[in-house]
């Protein structure tokens, strides 16, 4: 195996970690947003004032994922 | 036991905005000095608006309050278990069943004093598990054996079918009402531990357990007390209950003929020591059972709110918040009931749960 070769492989192991990264992240997030969005809707059925606190609590956890892809880009 | 998965942070997030609209010292303070009429007005503002509005062509004066309290306690605690699912709906609903053991006395003694069906039926809190089509039956028999039929199926019928012997026998209540006491407090423990010494250590469910005991053990210490002060030739036996780890039956029995001894007993427990201390030396001193009986409401619903601060996604936030409701109830019920009879401030202060 020439380097070239060698170089396009671990590209290609670069990318399958980056993806899974993403992919771990994403679903930790939703898995997270579970708990906090079926509370979140508790609260909004209690008190419509709720709402918008309600839908910023449940969205923050979409942060894990937006940091998974900055590695991403990093990595790239 | 519904399936399914349970789902603790949607009912703790209901449950604790419910819990802040709960009434406050304040408006307890402002209570104290109305009367009832003036009282009915005031709910009416509150939370109680639709109950108040429902039911104030039909009542006036206390029974209004009485009955929207009674309606609104059932309201809310049928939201509970409406919303609860899985594990949860379960740990709940072995709590409430507290109100079916209450509707069944309320039917067995208004059927054992010819009572119209109609009248027993506003004395129903329809909080507990038992579905509205049982209840409506139940209310259509007239005589207790066909009632006890009715409830072929559920865990109260064997339970009463014994009963019913004795039932026959003396011509009292009083041994149909004790086993639905029991059927009731014995079931609260049940397949949740897996019996004494096999309980879950830690973790949430452990702290249920220790609630629930504490409340089987406040039952025992209370019925004791009352026992002890009577001086009523009673057997205690009849009204231990199974479960608790402040006494067992032996102990009980013992201690029920020395009521020193008794107040020592509690005192000397390590969970309930500490927690009881004030309570504990106002029984040695002022002989008031009521105060006593007071303290261990307050008691116990402080250790659910601190059970409820350990486990925030858990079934503690629950049972805080149906502790607290009832105090709310009965509070205001005392209020009410005691403005009627002309009681005076400080009088009815007393009669007061007030954390």
């Amino acid at each position: 195996m020439g380097p070239e070769a060698a170089q396009n492989i671990a590209n290609g192991y670069g990318a399958a970690a980056a993806g899974l990264a993403v992919g771990l992240a994403a679903l930790a997030a939703g898995y997270a947003e579970r708990g906090i969005g079926a509370a979140a809707v508790g609260a909004i059925a209690e008190d419509d004032d709720m709402f918008v606190p309600g839908l910023i609590m449940t969205v923050l956890p979409e942060t894990l994922v937006i940091l998974a892809l900055v590695v991403v880009f990093i990595l790239g | 036991m519904s399936a399914g998965a349970s789902n603790p942070e949607y009912v703790n997030a209901r449950v604790r905005s419910r819990r802040a609209s709960l009434f406050s010292d304040e408006d307890y303070r402002k209570l104290i000095r109305m009367g009832p009429s003036e009282i009915a007005r005031f709910m009416e503002e509150t939370e109680y608006e639709r109950e108040i509005n429902e039911l104030g062509a039909r009542f006036s004066g206390v029974d209004l309050i009485e009955y929207a309290l009674n309606r609104n306690l059932a309201k809310h605690f049928e939201d509970l278990i409406d919303w609860a699912d899985g594990r949860l709906y379960d740990l709940i609903a072995r709590y409430l069943r507290k109100f079916d053991v209450w509707n069944l006395k309320t039917i067995i003694r208004g059927i054992y004093t010819d009572t119209a069906p109609e009248d027993i039926r506003t004395d129903l809190i329809r909080a507990g598990e038992l579905e509205e089509r049982t209840i409506d039956r139940l209310l259509e028999t007239d005589d207790i054996e066909d009632a006890i039929e009715v409830l072929y199926g559920t865990i109260y019928y064997e339970p009463l079918t014994v009963a019913y012997e004795e039932f026959e026998e003396t011509g009292a209540l009083v041994p149909l009402e004790n086993a639905l006491d029991r059927e009731f407090y014995e079931n609260l423990l049940a397949d949740v531990s897996g019996g004494p010494g096999d309980e879950p250590q830690e973790g949430p469910e452990a702290k249920y357990i220790e609630f629930l005991q504490a409340e089987l053990d406040f039952r025992n210490a209370r019925n004791a007390l009352r026992l002890a002060r009577s001086g009523a030739d009673l057997d205690p036996a009849t009204y231990y209950i199974d479960g608790g780890v402040l006494f067992d039956e032996s102990e009980l029995s013992r201690l029920v003929g020395d009521y020193d001894a008794l107040v020592d007993h509690i005192a000397e427990n390590r969970r309930y020591g500490d927690r009881l201390s004030a309570a504990l030396g106002q029984l040695r001193e002022a002989d008031s059972l009521i105060q006593f009986e007071h303290a261990l409401d307050a008691a116990l619903l402080e250790y659910a709110d601190t059970l409820s601060s350990i486990y925030p996604a858990s079934v503690s936030a629950v049972l805080s918040y149906i502790l607290a409701k009832e105090r709310e109830v009965e509070n205001i019920r005392a209020i009410a009931r005691g403005r009627e009879v002309g009681l005076d401030e400080n009088e009815i202060e007393e009669e007061l749960v007030i954390l």
